[in-house]
């Protein structure tokens, strides 16, 4: 698969497929398929931003709260597709805003800030909800249907991956990737790398915003401490790095590997299932240090990703 | 040739239907449940209710079994997961439990949280829960026929606490609350009961879960002399607030704090001497009644540790429950929440029917630590020592 | 003016029990790179060592910290070869080490706080020591939180002494500056790595120690300290020792003025507020080199 237009194909063809599980899958299995796509939709948009650039973004967990709150606050009166757009667009207004200021910090000093932005949103819609709507959270009162929410997350994940192709065949993934190898020397190179960082980052911010947004309608009830949860942001740097953050296939492969994976164990292992996974995980990083991607590579093409 | 083949089926649909009982006879009644193992939502989990789930499982069993129907003993058989102190994971869980593996019964998660999850899947796949850890008005205001609230709302405990409050003549209080739907609901409920009867709030100052020193908080407030002193908080500020209080040397006439309170290891880190005359939420102990102290022995010698003074009764009193409904209505879910919804239940905890989904049966309680046992100390007719008051001073 | 020194008092109290806390890991990260981020768990195992050996055999508490100590630093070279030293042979690069090292430290964590909840359960323990108020110029401390930052700032104190002032310190130091540069003049890199690993886990088991005394344990209570370790060591500067144990400080007191001030809910926007602030002028970190 070399062209961005085979690949796009590809996707729609994956999408087409993937699409009917509805109608073929138990619910538990679809609630299953549906932890899959939305983890490989974080790990591609994540690694869309962070794998050319290298930066180590925490702050998945902060746009995916955020969008949450989008849904809680505004399912009553907009309609769940709405909802969910809404809580991408928040996702990336918010990295917008903060990307401005932080984009220019590096490693731990980057991980560190963007970990604190979800502790920030965590704290300041506690105090805002607790002091100006006297609650400590919402309650939504009309979910749609699995399948519904399962759409919606496919469709996020197509718009992931699609976008993820389209990037890295652009002038703007050029870019992400120059800065990622010598940022001094694309700038001296023409390269506005600030606006492009930013507009990377943004841009990226959107997918776990909307997965948020999308997810939150499973609960029932939203309250800050569930829908900001780090682990979450953790999962999906773990995922992405795991699959190998500068590959496609990568982030997608680790999403579904790694979710099918911990399933298995924590239903056939009740009591051992976290020591296993992290023994597995230590293994692996130590083992194939190249991420399951360099697996595929050695199995069935040549490194020519692009 | 046709006629033997005839008889090799007869034969074999006689085998299979002498067999046929038999099996049905061995086949458990399956239960399922996912609930914290690891995560925050575990410290809770693990003292007040997978303990009593095991327990009674373990006491049916060792009985022969659920009487379905009142007819044939069928063993229990337990399938619990760790949920992660994760929503989707229990969400996730219990569409597995309820639709793949279809359970014959479920436990609920622990926490508001976690039920307020499972609450639509309840509903919609008719699996009733009976919860022993959820608690609140916007639980109840979901109207879930299949939903059933067993600890006492929160206007109920403050209530009970404001009634005691006004026998002792305590005219002024300072309030903590932790930022959080529990805390928040206590103090409102709180606030109402106290204004009502004309207890005055000095101050009132909230603070977020994990906050690791609240001196100066609690040094404002001694500073102000207040009658009571009030924690509407989780575990961990209990322990804090306690400490702290020790430390500066607030001694207000009455010391409460909320969760935390009732837990054997709040004893047993702060020493009984440090604990004794603070008040907290509380249900029973073992002087309660005859079965209370029945449930206890039992729970100490199965788990070598005491079960706590709130909720683990509840916990013990929903399954009670469960198991009296199986006994009338079989294993029909449909006919079982019905049998809940009606009936007056007799539990170790005293008698509790349910209007909808809350249990209006249950007073509120103010529990008080005294010599080592956390003593039930209002309302008077339930009560198992009289109250400790003023509260013997630190220093 | 009393309430403001006793305020002060208590945000420097805090304060010290974050530096110790930020300084093992500032160790590790500042001279290998390695991003540890279960390095709260091992500070949770040197708080269960303590309860357990206290409780157990009633032996005072301080009297542990070496013992947990050298416990903890023998778990560090272990863990250091198992885990960490072929990361730092086989990367080609320093962000490369970070980000598999992170990786790896989420596995660890995984591991060990499970291997907790299996052997002592997920209830929270606990003990008292030293809970009688101590008085101090008019002002009431508890006096375990009293020993615990005297304990804490002396551990501080006598590291930056040992980095500063004897050869081992400046070997240290010199791998901090310069890998290449320490292995040309004959500093053997492939010992001292596992060392300061293993002294980094010793602090931190330390650190869990001397909390045990003062807050209730549980397996879930490393990860809120490896948070605040890796705010700390960023607002003083990743590789500054001296950065550690004043950002703690600082931290600590932001925190509790912060608190007074506005109301305790703010807290963690104020720490992060002023992390960001800080950024933003010096990106480095107060103290970086």
């Amino acid at each position: 698969m070399k062209t961005t237009r085979e690949q796009l194909l590809a996707t729609l063809a994956c999408g087409v497929v993937l699409a009917a599980a509805p109608w073929l899958l138990s619910d538990f299995l679809l609630a299953l398929a549906l932890s899959c796509l939305m983890y490989a939709a974080l790990a591609l948009s994540w690694a869309m931003f962070c794998g050319p650039t290298n930066y180590l973004s925490l702050a998945t967990s902060a746009f995916f709260g955020l969008g949450a709150y989008v849904t809680a606050w505004s399912l009553g009166t907009l309609p769940y597709g709405a909802a969910v757009l809404a809580g991408g667009l928040a996702g990336s207004a918010f990295a917008a805003l903060i990307g401005a200021g932080v984009l220019h910090l590096r490693g731990a000093y980057f991980a560190v800030i963007t970990f604190g932005l979800g502790e920030l949103a965590l704290h300041s819609i506690t105090y805002t909800e607790k002091t100006y709507f006297h609650t400590a959270g919402r309650i939504i009162g009309d979910p749609p249907e699995n399948a519904v929410i399962y759409w919606t997350v496919l469709a996020l994940a197509l718009a992931a991956a699609a976008t993820a192709i389209l990037v890295r065949s652009s002038r703007l993934g050029t870019a992400l990737r120059g800065i990622g190898s010598d940022e001094e020397r694309a700038q001296t190179l023409g390269v506005a790398t600030r606006r492009v960082k930013v507009l990377a980052f943004s841009a990226s911010a959107f997918f776990p915003g909307a997965l948020g947004a999308a997810m939150a309608v499973r609960w029932t009830y939203i309250e800050p401490l569930s829908v900001f949860n780090p682990f979450i942001g953790f999962q999906t740097v773990l995922i992405a790095m795991l699959g190998g953050a500068q590959t496609l296939l990568g982030p997608i492969v680790s999403a579904v590997f790694f979710t099918l994976v911990s399933e298995f164990l924590r239903l056939r292992f009740p009591y051992v299932f976290l020591i296993l996974l992290g023994l597995l995980l230590i293994v692996l990083i130590l083992y194939l240090p190249g991420g399951l991607a360099s697996l595929l590579q050695r199995r069935f093409w040549r490194a020519g990703a692009r | 040739m046709p006629g033997m083949t005839r008889s090799k089926a007869l034969l074999a649909a006689l085998l299979a239907v002498l067999a046929w009982p038999a099996a049905a006879q061995d086949k458990p009644i399956t239960i399922g449940y996912a609930i914290a193992r690891t995560g925050p939502w575990a410290p809770g989990a693990q003292v007040t209710q997978e303990p009593n789930y095991i327990m009674w499982a373990e006491q049916v069993n060792a009985a022969g079994g659920l009487a379905v129907g009142g007819g044939k003993k069928r063993k229990v058989e337990l399938v619990g997961v760790d949920d992660r102190s994760t929503m989707e994971t229990v969400v996730r869980t219990y569409e597995k439990l309820m639709t793949s593996d279809k359970v014959d019964l479920i436990l609920p998660p622990w926490g508001t949280g976690a039920n307020f999850a499972v609450m639509p899947l309840a509903q919609k796949h008719g699996y009733p829960m009976l919860s022993p850890t959820a608690t609140g008005r916007k639980l109840v205001g979901m109207k879930n026929p299949y939903f059933f609230a067993l600890l006492q709302q929160p206007d109920r405990m403050m209530d009970a606490l404001a009634e005691f409050m006004v026998a002792r003549k305590v005219r002024t209080a300072a309030v903590i609350h932790v930022d959080e739907l529990f805390g928040l609901e206590q103090f409102t409920a709180l606030e109402a009961s106290m204004n009502a009867k004309g207890i005055r709030i000095l101050e009132v100052k909230s603070y977020p879960l994990g906050v690791k020193d609240l001196s100066p908080v609690l040094k404002a407030m001694a500073a102000k002399s207040p009658d009571a002193f009030i924690a509407l908080s989780h575990p961990p500020d209990t322990f804090l607030s306690t400490g702290t209080a020790k430390a500066i040397g607030f001694n207000p006439a009455l010391f409460y704090a909320a969760v935390g309170t009732a837990f054997p290891v709040y004893r047993d880190k702060m020493t009984p001497a440090t604990v004794e005359g603070v008040m907290g939420l509380g249900t029973w102990n073992p002087k309660t009644s005859p079965a209370a102290k029945a449930y206890f022995d039992a729970h100490v010698a199965r788990w070598k540790k005491e079960p706590d003074r709130w909720a683990s009764a509840h916990a013990w009193a929903g399954l009670q429950i469960l198991q009296k409904a199986v006994e009338k209505a079989g294993l029909d879910r449909k006919k079982i929440r019905d049998y809940i919804a009606s009936a007056e239940h007799d539990t170790v905890i005293g008698k509790i029917r349910f209007k909808g989904s809350e249990n209006v049966s249950t007073p509120g309680v103010v529990s008080q630590w005294q010599s080592g046992e956390f003593e039930v100390v209002w309302p008077p007719d339930r009560a198992t020592s009289p109250a400790l008051h003023p509260k013997p001073r630190w220093n | 003016m009393g309430f403001w020194l006793e305020l002060a008092a208590s945000g420097l109290i805090t304060g010290g029990i974050y530096a110790v806390v930020a300084i093992g890991l500032n160790l590790q990260y500042g001279l290998m790179r390695i991003m540890n981020i279960s390095h709260g768990e091992f500070l949770m195992l040197g708080a269960y060592l303590t309860w357990l050996a206290h409780t157990t055999f009633g032996v005072n508490p301080f009297a542990l910290m070496p013992l947990v100590a050298l416990a903890l630093f023998a778990l560090g070279l272990v863990v250091y070869r198992l885990c960490f030293q072929r990361i730092a042979r086989t990367a080609p690069a320093v962000e490369v080490i970070e980000a598999r090292s992170l990786l790896v430290g989420f596995g660890l964590m995984f591991l060990v706080q499970n291997a907790v909840y299996l052997a002592w359960g997920a209830d929270l323990r606990g003990y008292s020591y030293l809970v009688e108020p101590v008085e101090i110029a008019g002002a009431r401390f508890q006096a375990n939180r009293l020993a615990v930052f005297g304990f804490a700032v002396a551990a501080s104190l006598a590291l930056l002494a040992l980095l500063r002032w004897t050869m081992l310190g400046k070997a240290v130091r010199a791998m901090m500056q310069s890998p290449a540069g320490a292995q040309l003049v004959g500093i053997d890199t492939r010992t001292l790595h596992p060392v300061v690993f293993g002294a980094g886990l010793a602090l931190a088991g330390v650190a869990g120690g001397l909390l045990s005394m003062v807050y209730e344990i549980s397996p879930s209570m490393g990860e809120p300290y490896t948070v605040t370790a890796l705010i700390v060591i960023t607002l003083g500067g990743l590789g500054s020792a001296l950065g550690s144990l004043l950002g703690g400080f600082i931290l600590g007191l932001v925190e509790a003025f912060g608190m007074h001030f506005t109301s305790p809910s703010l807290k963690m926007v104020l720490s992060y507020g002023v992390l960001v602030a800080v950024l933003l002028a010096r990106p480095k970190g107060l103290f970086s080199r």
